[in-house]
């Protein structure tokens, strides 16, 4: 028996994260170097002592599996602590595909049932903040809530947030989904504590229904019918839902608002490219203001970038204010401008990439990609001496041969 | 469990030459490579070899070593058919004492041997840095019928006293050894990797032990030869290196610099334990500041360089603040070297506060007081979780212990050659 379980929701693919997540789900996206978005909300749980903890996964959850793993980076392993990865399932009677967030915990509840929790933790794998969430257990059970949910103050406008209203004691008067005008500017986190019953009758009341969404169809239905509350967090947070969010919040660590050393996040060092096996990072160039992870070669000049293990600058190649995942080699003489790179790219000897044509927008992606950003999906090869503009998104796999890509392309 | 062969790996050792930094942990425990430790490379072999069942003897300061060793899972010594398991000295049985010598660590453990009835015994140290397929040793032993054989290298003629030496026949067979000569009659010296037929060493050790003998080197390898066993000796070729004293430590170290040493870590797939006790999240990348200038260095994760760093190796988690200046030395896990301190050929071990403009390492050149010609190239060791407060100056060649706190005695200026 638990007071407390967790259950995390990684299943979402996000689109507005282009290539990104052509083959992994958000929860999985490396950021700031060796980590994944999902670290976060596994090393909140941990430090909250939730000690079971089910994650929902549907959309290619192979490399979040193998991340998990056994939950032991995490320390949720033990007699009574664990982690369970909770895919889709047939059984006798229902089954089929998560219908949506909601849904994806409904097909759970059997899960949950084993623990017999008072309260359910519900929080979305990709997002990013230092949250201790027995602050926000004490606060739920302090106004006697149902339901608990979390938000921050952001100035961002944009179509990605859920919206709370909050009234003058904390609780939550009226809950919107992605609205077309935000009515506050406080964003709700997805973070909710669920008094264990309620959770399961509002599942089971939005079963039958057309969608099955814990913002739109299960948060905004309860303001006025239950206890609900809203729990104001205002530290920092990110959510970087689009590609231009992402680089946003890599920037964010250069410019040290995020503090990666207060905050002790956990990782699975170990598999797959991890750092597992990987000598110190060997730095020869320049590098100025960057994060490098071990197993880098540095023979270049690094600026305002932050670079994943394993990453090879030759001579005389240049990067500045880029992200780079693991394992990509920049030949020499290469120039890298704005560039988030994935994982096993080459990028040939004297290319240019997202060096010129900043001011010209991508022609399919406005709202995403903006601002002179280059994406460069994984094990993209690009032929020496090509140039490839900025606002160019480059779909995984694809060969960039010699010549000029003009900015504000996309290459399929 | 039947196997054809395991191995037992000898890391007791106290490696008195290399002072404080062995003095709180084993040799084999010792840093190495900013992210290492010393036993990485002779564990690594062994996996990487094949062989996946390892005792691995201990004795002096086993704890760090311990810990580091874990259950073998990063060597992938870890399941239902591989394993470590550590064989500290043990009371309760016919045979029971604290380890005497090498022979006698091994002679002690005949029941692990005799657990996985093995055809050959895998002996080596754990101290030194190499990269090596056993494989090959393991087909000359195989191919000659041997008895025994040993790992070979030619080392500078004027170093083997340091040395077993042997002599070989053009067939390889071991002819003549002595430990240690004073004056040595070839070059070829030992590895201190033996490959030997289980049931002959069992015999071999039995009747060493009843004559006293408790050293490999000194007692069994003799006693072989005398009663005219089928030793042969195994040439290698590659980079190896003893790093028993500061300077060959050091030196080796460097070697991680140079494109052509020979220390080609990157291709040798040497795997460490990344864990650390006490430490709930993994360290970020390392942050190189706005005024950071590095040359050619090693720098692990969670390191924050604001200063100048040259020909270094930086373990994972040290700060080194603006204005400071690391040159031609090797910082251990954690240590923080604050504003425009001076490091030159510093080997600065784990959890060190060096102040604000500290100066380690410049002036005269003399001689270590206690290790004399031993520590005279210049190194300075600084002991773990020492506090060297602002403004002290440090010579050449000095060792300064571990745990001391500077702000105590007042102290401001440490002369070149001492040992405080």
């Amino acid at each position: 028996m638990n007071e407390i379980i967790g259950m995390i929701l990684a299943g979402g693919r996000v689109d507005e994260l282009l290539t990104l997540t052509e083959k992994r789900p958000k929860a999985a996206v490396p950021v700031f170097g060796i980590y994944r978005f999902i670290d976060f909300v596994l090393s909140n749980m941990m430090r909250s002592r939730i000690d079971n903890v089910g994650v929902l996964s549907q959309f290619r959850p192979y490399s979040l599996m193998r991340h998990i793993g056994t939950g032991e980076h995490w320390d949720f392993i033990g007699r009574k602590r664990g982690i369970r990865i909770l895919p889709p399932y047939k059984g006798i009677k229902e089954s089929d595909w998560y219908r949506g967030t909601a849904d994806s915990v409904y097909q759970n509840i059997s899960f949950i049932e084993e623990f017999k929790p008072q309260y359910v933790i519900i929080a979305a794998a990709d997002h990013i903040y230092q949250l201790d969430y027995r602050k926000v257990l004490a606060f739920h059970k302090e106004k006697h809530a149902d339901v608990t949910v979390c938000f921050t103050k952001s100035k961002l406008k944009n179509p990605w947030f859920g919206y709370g209203i909050i009234g003058k004691n904390g609780e939550l008067v009226a809950y919107e989904e992605k609205p077309e005008k935000s009515p506050s500017d406080w964003v709700s986190m997805t973070v909710y504590i669920f008094r264990t019953e309620l959770l399961f009758d509002s599942l089971k009341q939005n079963a039958n229904a057309e969608s099955h969404e814990f913002g739109r169809d299960i948060i905004s239905n309860l303001p006025g019918k239950c206890a609900i509350y809203a729990y104001k967090f205002n530290d920092y947070w990110s959510y970087a839902r689009t590609v231009d969010m992402y680089y946003q919040t890599n920037m964010e660590l250069l410019n040290g608002k995020v503090n990666l050393n207060q905050w002790q996040v956990c990782t699975n060092l170990i598999e797959g490219c991890a750092l597992k096996d990987r000598i110190p990072a060997r730095i020869e160039g320049q590098v100025v203001n960057s994060y490098i992870s071990d197993g880098c070669i540095i023979k270049g000049t690094v600026i305002n970038s932050i670079l994943s293990p394993g990453v090879v600058v030759e001579k005389n190649s240049e990067i500045i204010n880029s992200v780079i995942f693991h394992n990509t080699v920049i030949r020499k003489n290469a120039k890298l401008k704005m560039v988030i790179c994935d994982k096993m790219c080459d990028i040939g000897e004297s290319a240019e990439i997202g060096t010129f044509g900043a001011e010209i927008p991508s022609k399919e992606f406005t709202n995403l990609v903006a601002g002179g950003i280059t994406v460069l999906g994984k094990e993209t090869k690009v032929a020496s001496r090509a140039r490839i503009g900025a606002n160019t998104v480059i779909y995984s796999g694809k060969f960039v041969g010699q010549g000029e890509i003009a900015p504000g392309s996309v290459i399929r | 469990m039947k196997k054809d062969i395991i191995a037992l790996l000898l890391a007791g050792g106290v490696g008195s030459r290399l002072s404080i930094l062995a003095k709180l942990r084993a040799k084999p425990a010792i840093p190495f490579g900013g992210i290492y430790r010393i036993i990485d490379f002779t564990m690594s072999n062994i996996a990487n070899s094949g062989i996946d069942v390892v005792g691995v003897l201990t004795q002096y300061k086993p704890l760090s070593l311990m810990e580091h060793i874990d259950n073998g899972r990063p060597w992938d010594l870890f399941g239902k058919t591989r394993l470590v398991e550590i064989l500290p000295p043990k009371t309760g049985e016919e045979i029971s004492d604290w380890y005497k010598g090498t022979s006698d660590a091994v002679f002690q453990n005949l029941g692990f041997i005799e657990d996985f009835s093995p055809e050959m015994v895998l002996v080596v140290s754990g101290d030194h840095i190499y990269y090596m397929d056993y494989n090959t040793l393991i087909t000359c032993h195989k191919n000659n019928k041997a008895d025994v054989t040993i790992g070979l290298i030619r080392v500078p003629m004027r170093q083997a006293h340091h040395f077993g030496i042997a002599s070989i026949d053009r067939n390889g067979r071991v002819v003549d050894w002595a430990e240690k000569p004073r004056k040595p009659k070839s070059n070829l010296a030992s590895m201190g990797i033996y490959v030997f037929n289980a049931r002959m060493l069992k015999t071999a050790l039995r009747e060493s032990a009843r004559k006293g003998g408790t050293d490999f080197a000194k007692d069994v390898i003799p006693l072989l030869l005398k009663e005219k066993k089928r030793i042969f000796g195994c040439e290698f070729n590659g980079y190896w290196r003893d790093v028993g004293t500061i300077d060959a430590y050091w030196n080796c170290n460097m070697d991680l610099l140079k494109p052509d040493s020979g220390l080609n870590m990157e291709n040798w797939n040497i795997r460490t334990n990344l864990f650390s006790r006490g430490e709930i999240g993994a360290k970020p990348s390392a942050y190189i500041g706005k005024d950071a200038r590095i040359i050619s260095s090693l720098v692990s994760s969670g390191c924050i360089i604001e200063g100048t760093v040259k020909y270094s190796i930086i373990s994972p988690g040290v700060i080194i603040e603006r204005g400071a200046r690391v040159i031609d030395s090797i910082i251990f896990h954690n240590t923080i070297i604050r504003k425009n301190a001076f490091l030159n050929r510093a080997i600065v071990d784990k959890n060190v506060k060096i102040g604000a403009n500290v100066n380690i390492g410049s002036g005269r050149l003399r001689p270590n007081i206690t290790l004399g010609m031993n520590l005279s190239t210049g190194i300075t060791v600084i002991g773990k979780n020492t506090i060297i407060t602002d403004r002290v100056v440090i010579g050449k060649n000095c060792i300064i212990s571990s745990n001391l706190n500077f702000s105590k005695t007042k102290t401001k200026y440490i002369q070149p050659g001492s040992t405080v």
